[in-house]
């Protein structure tokens, strides 16, 4: 019972958010922040359970894989632009997650934070279930990363739109590789909103993202804890 | 309407049947990668051998994509289990997440950006 009332709930939550974000647009009201505050204060003033809620929320937080499944198709449909960029976005990629690990780690150093939690930060940018993995190959700990890679999708939602407009990015490509290689499925769900051509490029960020950082991130955290 | 209603929920039972068979394959063969990822791969293709049709799956994925942020939130929510972590380190976790997600989008949108005008400047056309 208390499950099926916690999934109504989040989706309730979650759509008055949604309304509201398309009512003023402004970046700070993204669904994706608003929502889980408004529930975790739910939770807390009503003294409810982490694990109580999750009994519901989980089925919501399983859709996620039919979702991912899903980007198959802006995939296909593009696939002759993704065919013809192939070079430029394998050259893109290989940048964005060499830099995405670097400079978590680097960054990490500067804040002067313990090896456990820097390990944890690596695999931040990419798709939950694959970030997790790493993070148990590399030493971190899984579940401190998926919160970190949930921050990240929240941050890059932000983020995102403003990196496009101040370095004045006009490439529907262009657009679309970031978002999907610095925020994930969010950044993906973001590029959606610019166009089907752009959320086929950030889809295919996001799969290769994932790909790339199981291959690079245990090759380069040696490095990073020098 | 109603026939689209039901269209889009039996098209979501499609996309989580290839998710689960994705699952599946990726414990047998011991796959690294997730089995939605794999799920994906399986989708395209059969959608590029004409086995499943657009069609047949369209409505679902983008009912799907579009309220994909939904399927975040309970995540998002799970982090007041970590109250002590964030009140500890909260603030040097959000410097670490923002500068680098910044830094990342940077990178990756000028590299990209970068070769998209230069080949276009090498066939001669407007990149765009």
């Amino acid at each position: 019972m208390i499950a099926f009332i916690c999934i109504l709930l989040t989706v309730l939550v979650y759509y008055l958010s949604k309304q509201l974000y398309k009512k003023v647009r402004f970046a700070f009201l993204s669904p994706l922040l608003i929502a889980p505050c408004i529930l975790s204060s739910m939770l807390v003033g009503f003294h409810i359970d982490y694990s109580d809620y999750d009994s519901g929320g989980r089925w919501l937080s399983n859709l996620l894989q039919p979702a991912v499944v899903g980007f198959a198709i802006p995939l296909y449909k593009f696939r002759k632009v993704m065919k013809k960029y192939a070079k430029i976005i394998a050259i893109s990629m290989t940048a964005g997650v060499t830099i995405a690990i670097v400079s978590s780690g680097l960054f990490s150093h500067v804040v002067r934070l313990n090896d456990h939690y820097l390990l944890s930060l690596l695999p931040r940018s990419i798709t939950t279930p694959i970030a997790m993995a790493v993070s148990v190959d590399i030493g971190g700990m899984p579940t401190m990363t998926a919160i970190f890679v949930i921050v990240t999708g929240i941050s890059g939602l932000i983020l995102g739109p403003m990196v496009i407009r101040y370095l004045h990015i006009q490439e529907k490509l262009a657009k679309g590789l970031l978002l999907g290689m610095g925020a994930h499925g969010a950044g993906t769900s973001k590029a959606l909103e610019f166009g089907s051509e752009e959320g086929a490029a950030a889809s295919l960020a996001m799969v290769l993202a994932a790909i790339f950082t199981l291959v690079f991130a245990p090759i380069l955290t040696p490095l990073i804890l020098l | 309407m109603l026939k689209k209603f039901l269209n889009t929920i039996l098209q979501v039972g499609y996309l989580y049947l290839f998710a689960l068979l994705g699952n599946l394959l990726a414990k047998w063969l011991h796959l690294p990668i997730s089995g939605s990822i794999v799920g994906l791969f399986i989708v395209l293709c059969l959608l590029h051998f004409k086995v499943l049709k657009l069609s047949a799956v369209e409505l679902g994925a983008s009912f799907l994509m579009s309220e994909m942020l939904l399927f975040f939130i309970p995540s998002a929510v799970a982090i007041i289990q970590y109250k002590n972590e964030i009140l500890q380190h909260g603030s040097q976790f959000l410097i670490v997440i923002l500068l680098s997600t910044i830094t990342v989008m940077v990178v990756t949108g000028l590299v990209a950006q970068y070769s998209i005008r230069r080949l276009a400047n090498k066939k001669g056309e407007i990149g765009r």
